[in-house]
């Protein structure tokens, strides 16, 4: 039993030590420990997703409409009556998750799903776009400068990173958790065949359901921290190239695959603010163009996902450590 | 022998746009038999099974299984009350491996995945998959694997009457003769009742200990295998009427 717990707890655990010694090896140079939030950020948003995406199979369009609509709740709660974001990411969690039930319902009841169900979530984004506009004005809504852990917003990144750190921990745990779990044994059949999952007795609506909701809800609690990297937060947070991005990140990495996800998402991030950074100023568009060469290469030499790669790595690795087959 | 009936099915009928595929069809499983259910192409044979299990509604009658009502219930429920099938067309788990699709069907009767791996893997040598191959993934492996795994998936579920939908169609002869002793095994050492659809003759007059025929959407007769192969009402039914 305690090799099982250890099996799921241990990898977030190496996560967490080797990430916390980013600050010190870059100096704390504030620019790459942002740059290094901003990862942890897209790499946590990219295994949430990996629940819904890579274990149930379906292909959501929608994460910044949960990171949105959680984040700018648990902002205005902060800016306009003071409550704090530990009170407020949990109640953006739950808002998210009660929009996920109020999408997902629906969606699964009448059997939406391929690419219907994406095209769906990829509305909701819009809406939620353009409804904002409506609420929030076409303003840039800035976060008043308030400091310490009550606020959950400091001087320096470091803090923030590391609290980044233990959220991304808890997403990793959650997701070997569920690839172990009866919970994920279902949901990579229904992602197989639904018929034939239906045809061994799995509830497909109640589990898809429940992907949906775990995943919103992740997104819902860490839209506060999202919007705190950015600065701000307006209509543009419901970002629909930014959700289709965090579906690329999950096949490149590999369905279901956490090593492959993580993995991706820390590379593609990484690359892109990279080719951002030094061919943005050369010619407007090359950076996007070499980025699209990239994920198109990864698409030929390896369709399957990095996990092919990264899983082999995890193997050797558990081998080194438990001395058999994992 | 007992005649304790599992399943009743009682004038059934299933209409797709103009066509009848099922026609105020009423027959009984008894528990213990194993019932082969036979038919020119387009009988409704498969149509019987799919409202059986709920993978349609029907449009009248009623199905009984252990006397409770269960017609037009979702296929989930049908297969916690104790009824499993298998495929006509293959319906494997590609990227899961051979031994976590059949743990996912041996989950439906215990949370603890461990437990539920262990019977997955007897079932798994029950029908004569060996350890060698539990941890291929299901694109890997031949068609006559697939058949035996989608069958101890539908095994793992721990059913009371199990369907076979054309479990050997395209398979060699020597590999007819593997499943079917495979499927007498399930029949007689598991005391799975089971309902076993076909069109290899070979096969099906085998192993049933009796037949019922359908034919355009209509029961047309049943009774034990070497009877039915003589009645002319069936082989009218396959092979037409001599032409004027």
């Amino acid at each position: 039993m305690r090799a099982r717990i250890s099996s799921f707890v241990l990898p977030a655990l190496i996560v967490v030590v080797a990430g916390a010694t980013v600050p010190f090896l870059v100096g704390f140079n504030q620019y790459y420990v942002l740059l290094a939030l901003q990862s942890v950020i897209i790499a946590s948003i990219a295994l949430a997703w990996n629940i819904i995406g890579g274990y149930a199979g379906q292909l959501d369009l929608a994460s910044f409409a949960y990171v949105g609509l959680g984040g700018i709740l648990a902002t205005t709660l902060m800016t306009e009556y003071n409550i704090t974001p530990w009170v407020g990411m949990f109640l953006g969690a739950g808002v998210s998750a009660t929009l996920a039930f109020f999408i997902g319902y629906p969606l699964f009841r009448f059997g939406v799903k391929g690419v219907w169900y994406a095209l769906s979530t990829a509305a909701l984004v819009v809406i939620l776009h353009e409804v904002s506009i409506m609420v929030l004005g076409s303003f840039d809504y800035y976060i008043p400068f308030v400091e310490g852990w009550y606020y959950l917003r400091f001087r320096t990144w470091e803090n923030l990173y590391y609290f980044s750190l233990i959220i991304l921990a808890f997403v990793i745990s959650l997701n070997l958790y569920i690839s172990r779990s009866k919970v994920g044994y279902y949901l990579k059949a229904i992602r197989e065949d639904e018929v034939a999952a239906e045809a061994v007795g799995i509830d497909i609506r109640k589990y898809k359901l429940l992907a949906l909701m775990t995943y919103a809800s992740i997104l819902g609690f860490i839209g506060y921290i999202y919007i705190v990297s950015q600065r701000t937060f307006s209509y543009k947070t419901f970002d629909s190239s930014l959700s289709v991005y965090i579906a690329i990140i999950g096949i490149v990495g590999g369905l279901g695959s956490v090593s492959g996800t993580f993995t991706a998402a820390l590379i593609l991030k990484v690359v892109e603010e990279y080719l951002r950074g030094y061919l943005g100023g050369v010619l407007p568009g090359l950076h996007l163009l070499l980025f699209g060469v990239l994920l198109i290469t990864v698409g030929i030499l390896r369709p399957e996902g990095l996990s092919t790669l990264t899983d082999a790595l995890v193997k050797k690795v558990k081998a080194r450590i438990w001395g058999g087959a994992p | 022998m007992s005649d304790a009936v599992l399943l009743e099915v009682v004038n059934l009928s299933k209409r797709f746009g103009g066509i009848t595929a099922l026609n105020n069809v009423s027959m009984r499983i008894t528990k213990g038999e194993i019932l082969g259910i036979i038919g020119p192409n387009g009988a409704g044979k498969t149509t019987l099974v799919n409202c059986v299990t709920g993978i349609y509604k029907p449009d009248g009658g009623k199905v009984l299984f252990l006397g409770e009502d269960i017609t037009g219930r979702q296929p989930h429920f049908i297969a916690l009350k104790g009824i499993a099938r298998t495929w006509q067309k293959i319906r494997p788990f590609y990227n899961m491996t051979v031994i976590e699709a059949v743990t996912a069907g041996a989950l439906l009767r215990t949370k603890d995945v461990l437990k539920a791996r262990e019977e997955a893997a007897e079932i798994l040598e029950f029908v004569g998959i060996p350890r060698s191959k539990f941890e291929v993934l299901g694109k890997n492996i031949a068609l006559i694997e697939h058949k035996l795994v989608d069958l101890a998936r539908a095994i793992a579920t721990k059913p009371k009457l199990l369907f076979l939908d054309e479990v050997v169609a395209g398979l060699r002869p020597h590999e007819v003769d593997v499943i079917a002793d495979v499927v007498k095994k399930v029949n007689r050492e598991m005391g799975i009742t089971l309902g076993v659809i076909e069109h290899v003759m070979r096969f099906v007059m085998n192993i049933s200990d009796r037949i019922v025929v359908l034919h355009e959407g209509r029961l047309l007769t049943q009774g034990k295998p070497a009877e039915v192969a003589r009645d002319p009402l069936v082989v009218e039914a396959y092979l037409g009427t001599k032409p004027v």
